[in-house]
């Protein structure tokens, strides 16, 4: 205000004031912005905590899921499956390399023969990579080859020698008989009792010697049908063996590595020579007798029992990695047989053509519903000479009641069910659980705590008393006696869930009560004799009510943590399948199939994470006062 | 002072004593204990004490160890021994007690031995690894607090905070199972069960690491946010201003004034949270296959061995009422105010 001004306000005459409203009443104006309700002004606060509002849509997608995955999956989760157990959490195309189905396999026998990793379905076996480098065990593997007989004498006693022997074979004059015998280079495994031995020829009971005690490991050849003739024989059927000498106090051994019998001319018996000897230690080693304790033929056996082994050294095996794609191994094309009703409706649809007189190779596919690949072999009839069946390749899925190779996002359990609809349902049965008992809690802890703080004096005090009495009890405690005087259901856990739960609810109206009764308001309603229902219910609880909600509402998210955690101490929910039931359930597969326990944690973290978050937002936004007050 | 110690005290006992009554009631009541298996002599042997306890009572004077299989029915009741009313057996309890001190002996997981010492056999292994965990826990979980509250706003704060959230939020068992599947099963730094007594000393300091370290997390995270949340309160105040203002240094004030004010509500709770935790975690006992009263209450319950259950019970009880006198006691004695506001 400048110096003009200031004089020419000074002096105003008084005729030129004049009563602003003297005509009129002064009357309460409405706001001319729109007024803001308090739930509005919330949302807003609310909707300012970004993490609050993220958490909130994670747990909206959760509980649609939960509602609504149940209701729509094709995966019955009752019926067991036991053709799909362990399948791959599968979201993408086979062999992209991440969640497609696929499993890592790592040192894992290779089988030279079938040419795939031991036991497994070949046609699903991606990516192989086999060890250059043999491994050496000694352990005879029937994927195995090579390496050495360990003939071991046992006593230890230095007494009794052993012997091993090979089957009898007959050597006739007609051809010049050989044994090549060939010992381990590698003497000293892991001691060095390399036992002395010499090697018999067994004719008929009666011994001659070919090598006489010896540590010689050299290889040797011995004619047999010269040391036949020096027992005056032309032909016998003999036995090789190799006796070994004990030694004192410990284990006395030989490595064979081959034992060959030869004939110089084309004698009869060239297959049974082949048969009695061996070349590859592994497969000696592994011949046993069968079922009723007959002996196959070639089958070296001790003769003195007790103190005879007869082990392997250094057997070879290679090892692979892979990756197997547990899909094709369930559902890949397999020959299935069709009756001739079932190709007719195949052609009557108009899905493929097929003419019997032509044959397989007429078979031409013309839709994709159409489970038959391509055919293999057909029957005729020769009655009527018309087709009676087809063998055919066809995707096994389509037997299994599948228009296409199912996918399975979360995988499969043991049962082969589908994790994600079982995973979904249990949610729901935790989260209906979670609301029934926070709808209870709630309501009766609300009533509670609004008399106890509402009326105090000894009302409250021995109210007071009950809680606290109530509250000593340990949760499990209360769960333990109504699960066993109860039976576990869903009744008994709401019960007992219920018996804990509304204390906290209680105690925080009790708290809001106590904060608002002597509060002016209150007392000019009292004044103007407002009832105690009215007093409450119109003029203490709203203002309490954001708070009382807000903490109240973390009471879901850990009764699904207790029902969880009850499940994991073999306690859990019986009859219904829960959450915590199924993640204890799977818990035993931690190891092997790890998927069963990550995904569903990760979910179950993922709803305890947003439910605070959101539970956090929420008591900040109704009652921005304490704020950032919880880290 | 002392009045309020001892009236805290005696209302605690009052309320074990009913809680303890309740569930002694509530046990008896259930259906008749099984002892179809073990050995007869261990059976009647058993059936003898709990006559000698007054919770049974025999209808003849002495009977043959054949004889009681004979008697006995398949839901678990004789027809020689009876189940004495529910109100005098709790009598006779109550007498037992103060007597003899005797709760009891277990049926079915030691026969015929002390419910006591067999509680007193796993107490001591729970209690073991508890205290580890408090050594690591309270110092780590102090500092790591301390300062995310010093860098307020920034940063390392924010990492802080959302770290202790997300660990706060997980299940115990989530997080016990992933470590598992991590240190035990895929890398096996770790033993994958609790080691037997007889294993080599190495073999046995490896198995502490992971109970130790699950029970520590959930402590580390909660210290943390304590401290926090107090220290941000306290470095708000006016005479922190005032302790800046009279040229004290931002170290010298917050380790003079604001830590000392700030560990006034930590301390307590360090306490308690100690004897709260002697318990153990039932999850991780379990998970672990550790041979503490967690998994002993979880195998009494499942094989009904109720004498065993009921002093698991007790002790469970009793250690959460003291964990809350010794944190309200404790209140009392640090802060003044609080002990004025009491009487």
């Amino acid at each position: 205000m400048n110096e003009q001004q200031f004089e020419q306000y000074q002096n105003i005459p008084d005729s030129k004031f004049v009563f602003a409203q003297q005509d009129s009443n002064i009357h309460d104006k409405k706001f001319d912005t729109k007024a803001v309700s308090f739930a509005r002004d919330s949302f807003r606060r609310f909707c300012k905590n970004k993490s609050s509002v993220v958490a909130a849509v994670i747990l909206g997608i959760i509980i649609l899921f939960a509602i609504f995955v149940p209701m729509f999956s094709t995966h019955n989760i009752d019926a067991v499956s036991p053709k799909e157990v362990f399948l791959e959490p599968k979201l993408f195309d086979t062999g992209t390399g991440f969640w497609d189905g696929t499993r890592k396999y790592t040192r894992i026998v290779y089988d030279s023969v079938n040419e795939t990793p031991a036991n497994f379905y070949k046609g699903a076996v991606l990516d192989l990579k086999l060890d250059e480098e043999p491994t050496l065990i000694d352990q005879a593997l029937s994927y195995g080859s090579g390496g050495y007989v360990m003939f071991e004498n046992q006593d230890v006693s230095g007494v009794e020698p052993a012997t091993l022997s090979s089957d009898s074979f007959t050597v006739t004059d007609s051809g010049h008989y050989k044994a090549d015998v060939q010992f381990g280079d590698e003497a000293n495994i892991y001691n060095e009792n390399i036992g002395e031995y010499r090697i018999l020829l067994n004719v008929n009971g009666e011994q001659a010697t070919l090598r006489d005690w010896s540590t010689d490991y050299s290889a040797g050849q011995f004619d047999l049908s010269q040391t036949l003739r020096t027992l005056g024989l032309d032909s016998a059927s003999v036995r090789l063996q190799f006796e070994l000498k004990a030694t004192e106090g410990a284990y006395s051994y030989i490595l064979l590595k081959s034992c060959l019998f030869t004939a110089d001319e084309d004698v009869e018996n060239t297959e049974e020579l082949q048969t009695v000897g061996f070349t590859d230690a592994t497969k000696m080693v592994l011949l046993s007798k069968d079922a009723f304790g007959v002996t196959p033929k070639g089958y070296w056996s001790g003769i003195s029992k007790n103190n005879f082994r007869k082990g392997i050294y250094a057997s070879e095996i290679y090892y692979c990695d892979f990756v197997f794609d547990t899909y094709a191994n369930v559902y890949d094309s397999a020959e299935v047989t069709f009756a001739r009703s079932e190709i007719d409706e195949f052609i009557r649809n108009g899905w493929c053509k097929y003419d019997e007189s032509v044959g397989p190779e007429s078979f031409e596919k013309l839709s994709d519903e159409c489970p038959i690949d391509y055919v293999t072999s057909q029957v005729i009839n020769t009655r009527t000479g018309k087709l009676q069946e087809l063998t055919a390749m066809s995707p096994r899925y389509r037997q299994m009641g599948y228009k296409t190779m199912p996918k399975f996002i979360f995988g499969t359990d043991a049962n082969g069910i589908d994790v994600f609809t079982q995973m979904f349902n249990g949610l729901r049965t935790s989260l209906v659980l979670g609301v029934c008992t926070f709808l209870f809690c709630f309501l009766f802890g609300l009533v509670w705590g609004a008399v106890s703080g509402y009326f105090g004096g000894w009302v409250d005090l021995s109210m007071e008393r009950f809680t606290d009495i109530l509250g000593g009890v340990p949760w499990i405690v209360v769960m333990t006696l109504c699960i066993l005087h109860l039976g576990n259901n869903f009744f008994t856990f709401f019960l007992a869930l219920c018996m804990t739960g509304w204390m906290g609810t209680a105690g925080i109206t009790r708290t809001q009560f106590y904060r608002f009764k002597k509060q002016e308001h209150v007392l000019a309603a009292r004044t103007l004799g407002a009832s105690d229902w009215r007093l409450i219910f119109k003029h203490i609880l709203p203002n309490s009510m954001g708070t009382i909600i807000t903490s109240s509402v973390l009471m879901i998210p850990s009764v699904i943590y207790s029902e969880a955690t009850l499940a994991y101490l073999n306690l859990g929910l019986k009859g219904t399948s829960s959450f915590g039931v199924m993640l204890s359930e799977n818990q035993q597969y931690i190891q092997s199939h790890s998927y069963l326990i990550v995904i569903p944690s990760i979910v179950m973290a993922l709803l305890m994470i947003s439910f605070n978050l959101f539970g956090n937002g929420l008591r900040d936004a109704v009652n921005p006062t304490l704020k950032g007050s919880e880290g | 002072m002392w009045k309020y110690i001892l009236k805290r005290i005696g209302l605690a006992l009052i309320t074990a004593f009913i809680i303890l009554s309740l569930t002694f009631i509530l046990i008896k009541m259930l259906p008749p204990q099984r002892m179809l298996t073990g050995k007869l002599g261990t059976r009647t042997a058993f059936y003898e004490n709990e006559v000698r306890l007054g919770y049974l009572y025999s209808s003849a004077e002495k009977l043959t160890d054949d004889y009681v299989d004979k008697l006995t029915y398949e839901d678990g009741h004789t027809t020689y021994y009876y189940k004495t009313p529910v109100l005098q057996q709790y009598f006779s309890w109550i007498r037992n007690i103060v007597t003899r001190w005797d709760w009891g002996s277990s049926e079915v997981i030691m026969p015929n031995v002390d419910a006591t010492v067999i509680i007193g056999e796993r107490l001591w292994t729970s209690m073991k690894i508890n205290i580890f965990s408090v050594i690591f826990s309270v110092p780590i979980g102090i500092a790591l607090g301390i300062w995310a509250a010093l860098k307020k706003g920034k940063m390392t704060d924010t990492i802080i905070s959302t770290v202790v959230m997300v660990l706060i939020s997980l299940p115990g068992f989530v997080l016990i199972t992933f470590l598992m599947l991590l240190l035990c099963y895929n890398n096996a730094v770790l033993p994958t069960q609790w080691p037997n007594p007889t294993d080599p000393t190495g073999k046995k300091v490896l198995g502490y690491i992971l109970p130790v370290f699950c029970l520590s997390l959930g402590s580390i995270c909660g210290y943390c946010r304590f401290v926090r949340a107090e220290l941000c309160e306290v470095m708000e105040s006016e005479y922190l201003l005032l302790a800046r203002t009279k040229g004290l240094t931002r170290r010298q004030a917050i380790t003079r004034h604001a830590l000392r004010n700030a560990m006034v509500p930590i301390f307590p709770s360090i306490l308690s949270e100690f004897i709260g935790i002697l318990g153990g975690s039932m999850i991780l006992e379990q998970l672990y296959g550790i041979p503490g009263i967690g998994q002993l209450f979880v195998r009494s319950m499942n094989s009904q061995d109720y004498n065993v259950l009921f002093v698991d019970m007790a002790i469970f009880t009793t250690l959460g009422l003291l964990a809350g006198v010794l944190l309200d006691m404790s209140y009392g004695i640090i802060d003044p105010r609080i002990r004025m506001g009491a009487r």
